[in-house]
């Protein structure tokens, strides 16, 4: 496990507000693992709002649009997708990275487009603890 | 009047410019035009920091309108004025620009805009980046020939439905307008800013004709443009209040064009000062 349960729950009510903000929700409808997407009705572009807010909300600098290059870690890029489909060894990868989110979830075919359909909440707050422990802002 | 630079360009010079940071210009708007809604003033200073973005990643993209917090409508501006724009970027790359603006005229303020968020998208499907990179440097140096805006016309709108909170109306957008030549000369896009100054009418509409003291809009909030709207497009803007107030009323929308959502926004209205002779 990359980060404690203790950690995630620490950030979570700051990062629900932040989310909640920023898609015109209720804080009550955020949760650790709700789908942003098919929960919450996020597009694509919330994602790089709220990569914004949360800099802001936390005081940290967020490489924007690094989620998915980050999952794939390692992997060369072949490894991970074909013609814009995750492969295994990227599925497995995923399934590391997005611990978060039930394996069931992460099951072939997906494409690779799909994979922001995967972030909740909890996909945020390790943003957000891989920015403070990386390179924290004063 | 119009032509490129001039049918939906808002910019005449840019006085003072710190790369990637801030910038200040000015825009006379032209005397002869009938009015200058806010949301121009918001397209105006908008296209500030578009240019600023620009600038910075050497035109290899071109923000896009598509987030904004807050839009703050202090003021009117009117025909015969002069805006003065001010932006300040947060935070500008290859992938977006997040920038603060306002909109003075003289000391008064007209418009402020906050969190402001545009994605950046290649610059070669919109427009010439030559051509750009060229007409920045003149709007710092000497400046661009004042007064070419000539208007934006009268777009076709229909009301589909109407009670006493809600509304909803058909704006047709046409499929040639002068506006298209600037936004943008490749891929002609509706601006953001003209389908929220329609959904404002229609929103003042529906608050209207409720309610018996005169409001005006004093805010924009959340605005989230989620999809292009292309020439020949028909929008249906829903409006419907959220709340009653007795300070405020606020209305919300839903731009669709079918099934697909393309944009929402929530507009405040409050009690329009009293004039006393």
């Amino acid at each position: 496990m990359e980060f404690t349960k203790q950690e995630i729950d620490a950030i979570f009510p700051k990062v629900a507000e932040v989310i909640a903000d920023a898609l015109g929700c209720d804080v009550e409808d955020v949760k650790l693992n709700s789908s942003l997407i098919e929960d919450l009705d996020a597009e694509s572009i919330d994602f790089l709002d709220l990569v914004f807010r949360l800099e802001r909300a936390f005081k940290v600098k967020i490489p924007r649009g690094k989620i998915v290059e980050d999952a794939r870690g390692d992997l060369a890029e072949a490894d991970f997708e074909q013609k814009g489909v995750v492969t295994e060894k990227g599925l497995q990868r995923l399934r590391e990275f997005l611990s978060e989110v039930p394996a069931e979830r992460i099951k072939t075919p997906l494409k690779a487009a799909d994979i922001p359909r995967l972030f909740t909440p909890e996909t945020f707050c390790k943003v957000v603890l891989r920015a403070q422990k990386s390179a924290p802002v004063a | 009047m119009g032509g490129r630079y001039g049918a939906f360009t808002f910019c005449d010079r840019i006085t003072e410019y710190v790369p990637a940071r801030r910038a200040r210009a000015t825009f006379a708007v032209p005397p002869t035009l009938s009015q200058f809604s806010p949301c121009l003033v918001a397209e105006a200073t908008g296209q500030l920091a578009a240019w600023v973005s620009m600038a910075h990643i050497g035109f290899r993209g071109r923000p896009v309108a598509a987030l904004a917090r807050d839009v703050r409508m202090l003021g009117d501006v009117h025909p015969g004025d002069t805006l003065t724009l001010e932006v300040d970027v947060e935070e500008c790359d290859d992938d977006a620009v997040f920038y603060q603006g306002r909109a003075r005229v003289g000391d008064r303020e007209a418009v402020q805009l906050i969190d402001c968020l545009g994605p950046m998208l290649p610059q070669d499907d919109y427009d010439s980046a030559d051509d750009l990179a060229h007409q920045f440097a003149l709007l710092c140096g000497e400046g661009a020939a004042p007064l070419r805006f000539g208007g934006v016309g009268v777009h076709a709108m229909d009301v589909v439905s109407s009670t006493d909170d809600a509304r909803s109306a058909r704006l047709h957008v046409p499929v040639d307008a002068p506006y298209f030549v600037d936004h943008f000369p490749r891929r002609p896009v509706f601006p953001a800013t003209l389908l929220l100054d329609h959904a404002m009418r229609v929103a003042a509409d529906l608050v209207g004709t409720t309610d018996a003291r005169p409001r005006r809009v004093s805010r924009v909030h959340n605005v989230k443009m989620r999809d292009f709207i292309r020439p020949g497009e028909d929008v249906e803007l829903q409006v419907s209040r959220v709340e009653p107030g007795d300070d405020d009323t606020r209305v919300k929308l839903m731009a669709k064009i079918g099934e697909r959502t393309v944009a929402t926004a929530q507009f405040v209205f409050v009690r329009a000062a009293v004039e006393v002779a």
